[in-house]
């Protein structure tokens, strides 16, 4: 089941820009000749479409704990796909293997699919332009690994001096220059380096008794490295710390439903997890989801107005191309609570009439690309967060999250909350340990009784699963509050 | 080409390069997969793919590095990399790899290979895919489409070698089978899941029963609704206890204990749980997806009781862990080619008892019987547990209507006390964390 940490009017085009420096100085993952020799391969018995998808990944990790540096590792995985379409089916084989013979076997391999005869057509390819939507500099991967270090033992220090309770502080730091070119027999030829870098701060802070309290932040995006000049280690470990000594001293969660109140920001999971996997187009096609067939019609309260957006700047899940060479695109999902289109990747457009919208991801070479979000938000309301919090007589206000889930087809989604506090006549009291809030997608955002003024994007550090495939998404999500919700808990009312 | 050999050379050209230690692990495999849908194939993949990794100790300072690409310069670079890394790493006395006294003698795995998987013809799985689909469609009419239906296989072969003596490799099949059906009445959509994954192909259960069962899952959730919040008796099914045992093991992380992180890590050697609960990590369990003859750096892989006869009687630990935490190490190091090894479970399991599932819902009054969970359960540091759950709901020792849009919560260390009854039904579905059917005294559940 899809789980995370973590339009349409399809009508607005994706503006395009012309290539990045970066893209058109360095040499072709592939050369195009071979490309175009994979492509005949693989189109060998007469299938209707073929895909060439090649990638190589370099991958900096640097871990610390007990104040020191555990590791810093550093790794490549290459590997080129060809995928294979003939109607409905599908046949896909992958190497890891650059030999040309290894990529001729695995076009054959995947031509298998069909049935057909073949002919001696050539499918000539061609470069097209890509939109830029992240403008990375130097490439992470050229970065000194010291420097990546220092920020873990920077954060390592805030988090200790942040309070004397906390006792525990392991960070981690990841990055990835993630190259990747697309060829397909519609002659479209794209390339894209998606970089992306990311830190977490994971503390524990022991109060009295004994108690253990966890706190979690983070923070990245498809940036550069001077990104870690404006978000500090130090503002990252000091978030999580914060979290940690605040939930100190919680009392049991009332179980129960409740009026909840969502900070914005990382709250967004909320939409993830309510609408976004069931708008993904083959949960649609399929008719698994709950969403199906229901284009047109009030899905939610008229406040809520949802956006899947690709191509907001320096965003963790923007992305310039998706993984079939479709450029990244803004799509209004539901506009004031009437459903207004999927998420589509390019088989399930095919199969469904529509085109895509750019949702083609996957994890790597070794997965087929599915429908998937980007970066997923509500737009912002007209309510201002102050009067939303004072009109709540008694509540829960849910002020960090932890991860969620949804079940596509009965729409059940959880979301986990890390640090939740009692509402009373307005006033935020006590902590509130051990909440969780589950809901029926559509059930829940028909009770969104207010929207505030105060869009927040999350801090980038969401992680989308998906059929076991883990991409990095964005979230985001102004004040809100929802009637009516189940609280998980453990103390009965 | 021979993989062991080219395991020693890696390690060679390290130690050639200037590290003190060195261990190179390799991960050799193929694969094939596919999905039906309607009587069709809907996709098939086939692949082979491999990678290493490669770990070096220079003046006590810890490289690691990994590459899938094995060209001659491509491994002569990822074996620079690392000693180029642990040259800038910080030194820590603690960085060393297993020495003999770890590496020991091997146990005794049996056979992790079946022939009759490593050869399976490609249209096998097509058939089953299909036969599985069919029989659930059979099942029942309610059933409007499946979500997926898909059957695959896997080899791999692992290798290692290091500079303190440790060399050594094996290979091992893998089967699965799986179906999600949609079933749908009253506009309400329900799906369920069922499946098998094997090493061996006469241990899979069969297509038609896979497709049935996940059927007969999916529909009796038709018409869920919430209960009342109430504190009662829960019962898990053997998949979802599957899922608290392996959440458990997280709190038994030697590390997570050493660094204090871990609810139980006050508690070894108390009794934490009734005679009837024990808790297993066995490498060397006979047919056991995890089972192997060495863990991720070299270590015997041996049977490890967390929880024995409801006393806690240890931790988890790789050679790192246990240095750092004065513990020795259990072959517990877990890793894939492109990671550290790390603390992980190989097979874990808890042991069955003797009533069947049957007999342990008769006994509630009333209660509810879990079969799914959503969200990630319980947290290993403070050991709360609050999760979503669907299920049946239990009225005189009977399953009577379907539930959903609930969550149950409660606290490891409590809901060890309140395990009241181990079921005889102990499996190993989804992987290679088993548990049989499992009965808590009381959770809180929350619902409307």
């Amino acid at each position: 089941m899809p789980r995370a940490l973590a339009s349409s009017r399809r009508a607005r085009p994706a503006q395009l820009a012309p290539p990045a420096a970066r893209q058109a100085a360095a040499s072709p993952l592939l050369p195009p000749g071979l490309l175009e020799r994979l492509l005949a391969e693989a189109m060998g018995r007469g299938a209707d479409f073929a895909e060439v998808y090649v990638e190589r990944t370099s991958t900096t990790a640097v871990v610390l704990e007990e104040q020191r540096i555990r590791s810093a590792q550093v790794g490549l995985v290459q590997g080129v796909g060809v995928r294979v379409i003939a109607g409905a089916k599908v046949g896909y084989a992958y190497s890891d293997d650059w030999d040309e013979a290894a990529l001729l076997r695995a076009a054959r391999t995947a031509a298998m699919i069909a049935q057909g005869g073949g002919s001696e057509r050539a499918y000539p390819v061609k470069r097209v332009p890509v939109p830029s939507h992240y403008r990375v500099g130097q490439p992470l991967e050229d970065v000194a690994v010291a420097r990546k270090t220092a920020l873990l033992t920077r954060a390592d220090k805030a988090s200790r001096a942040f309070d004397s309770r906390i006792q525990q502080v392991n960070a981690s730091y990841v990055d990835q220059t993630r190259r990747i070119a697309v060829a397909n027999t519609t002659g479209r030829f794209s390339e894209d380096t998606q970089d992306q870098s990311r830190m977490s701060v994971h503390v524990v802070a022991l109060g009295k008794n004994g108690e253990r309290r966890t706190g979690m932040y983070g923070s990245g995006g498809r940036v550069s490295f001077s990104y870690w000049d404006g978000v500090t280690p130090e503002s990252v470990a000091e978030e999580a710390a914060r979290q940690a000594i605040a939930t100190l001293g919680a009392v049991d969660c009332v179980a129960g439903p409740q009026t909840v109140v969502l900070a914005p920001g990382w709250s967004g999971i909320l939409l993830h997890e309510a609408v976004g996997h069931g708008l993904e187009a083959d949960f649609i096609r399929k008719g698994t989801s709950l969403f199906a067939g229901k284009l047109g019609e009030k899905v939610a309260s008229e406040l809520v107005t949802v956006i899947d957006d690709g191509t907001v700047s320096s965003a963790r899940g923007s992305i310039n191309i998706d993984d079939e060479g479709v450029p990244g695109e803004r799509k209004v999902l539901i506009e004031n609570g009437v459903l207004k289109g999927y998420l589509y990747d390019q088989l399930n457009a095919k199969l469904m009439n529509q085109r895509s919208t750019g949702s083609g991801r996957r994890e790597s070479f070794k997965s087929l690309p599915l429908p998937r979000m980007t970066n997923t938000f509500l737009a912002p309301g007209d309510h201002a967060p102050e009067d939303i919090l004072k009109e709540v007589k008694r509540g829960l206000y849910c002020a960090t999250f932890g991860g969620g889930q949804v079940d596509i087809s009965n729409g059940n989604f959880v979301f986990e909350v890390s640090e939740a506090y009692q509402i009373e006549d307005g006033k935020l009291g006590r902590p509130v340990k051990n909440a969780i809030l589950i809901g029926v997608g559509p059930e829940a955002l028909k009770n969104i009784s207010r929207v505030g003024c105060d869009p927040m994007p999350d801090p980038g550090m969401g992680i989308c699963v998906k059929d076991g495939q883990m991409l990095p998404v964005g979230v985001g999500l102004p004040t809100v509050r929802i009637d009516n919700v189940t609280v998980g808990g453990t103390k009965v009312g | 080409m021979n993989y062991e050999q080219l395991a020693k050379k890696v390690v060679q050209r390290a130690v050639k390069k200037g590290a003190k230690q060195a261990e190179a692990y390799l991960e050799v495999g193929r694969q094939s997969s596919v999905r039906v849908r309607e009587g069709q194939i809907e996709d098939l993949t086939e692949a082979t793919s491999k990678g290493l990794g490669i770990r070096v100790i220079v003046k006590d300072r810890l490289g690691f590095a990994y590459t899938s690409d094995f060209t001659p310069a491509g491994l002569e670079r990822v074996v620079d990399l690392a000693v180029q890394l642990a040259e800038a790493a910080a030194p820590n006395k603690l960085n060393g790899l297993p020495g003999a006294r770890d590496l020991g003698k091997r146990g005794d795995t049996g056979i992790l290979f079946d022939p009759k998987v490593a050869n399976l013809p490609g249209d096998w799985k097509i058939n089953a895919a299909l036969e599985a689909e069919r029989a659930g469609r059979a099942q029942d009419t309610r059933v409007v489409t499946f979500d997926s239906v898909s059957a695959g296989d896997f080899v791999a072969e692992v290798y290692l070698a290091s500079s303190e003596g440790a060399s050594g490799g094996y290979s091992g099949t893998y089967v699965y089978l799986v179906a999600v059906p949609v079933a749908s009445q009253d506009g309400q959509l329900q799906t369920g899941y069922w499946l098998d994954y094997k090493r061996f192909l006469d241990d899979l259960e069969s297509p038609e029963s896979i497709g049935r069962e996940a059927t007969k899952r999916a529909v009796r959730m038709l018409g869920a609704k919430p209960v009342k919040t109430q504190q009662v008796p829960v019962v898990f099914d053997p998949l979802v206890a599957a899922s608290f045992v392996g959440n458990l093991s997280q709190a038994a992380n030697g590390n997570a204990v050493y660094q204090q992180s871990s609810v139980l890590a006050p508690h070894l050697g108390k009794r934490l749980a009734g005679k009837h609960v024990t808790l297993v990590d066995d490498g060397l369990l006979p047919r056991g997806l995890a089972t192997a003859p060495f863990d991720g750096e070299g270590v015997p892989t041996r049977r490890t009781p967390i929880l024995d006869e409801g006393v806690l009687s240890g931790f988890l630990y790789d050679a790192f862990t246990a240095r750092k935490a004065k513990a020795r190490t259990t072959g517990n190091a877990s890793r894939g080619y492109s990671a550290l090894p790390g603390i992980g479970t190989t097979n874990l399991y808890l042991e069955k008892g003797t009533k069947t599932p049957e007999e342990l819902i008769r006994e509630v009054p009333q209660g509810l019987y879990v079969t799914a969970l959503l969200g990630h359960g319980a947290d290993p540091v403070s050991g709360d547990m609050s999760c979503g759950a669907n299920g049946l709901w239990i009225e005189n020792g009977e399953l009577t209507h379907p539930v959903q849009e609930v969550t149950v919560a409660g606290h490891l260390l409590q809901m060890l006390k309140d395990v009241d009854a181990v079921g005889s039904d102990l499996q190993f579905r989804g992987g290679s964390v088993g548990a049989p059917t499992v009965r808590f005294r009381q959770l809180t559940v929350s619902g409307a």
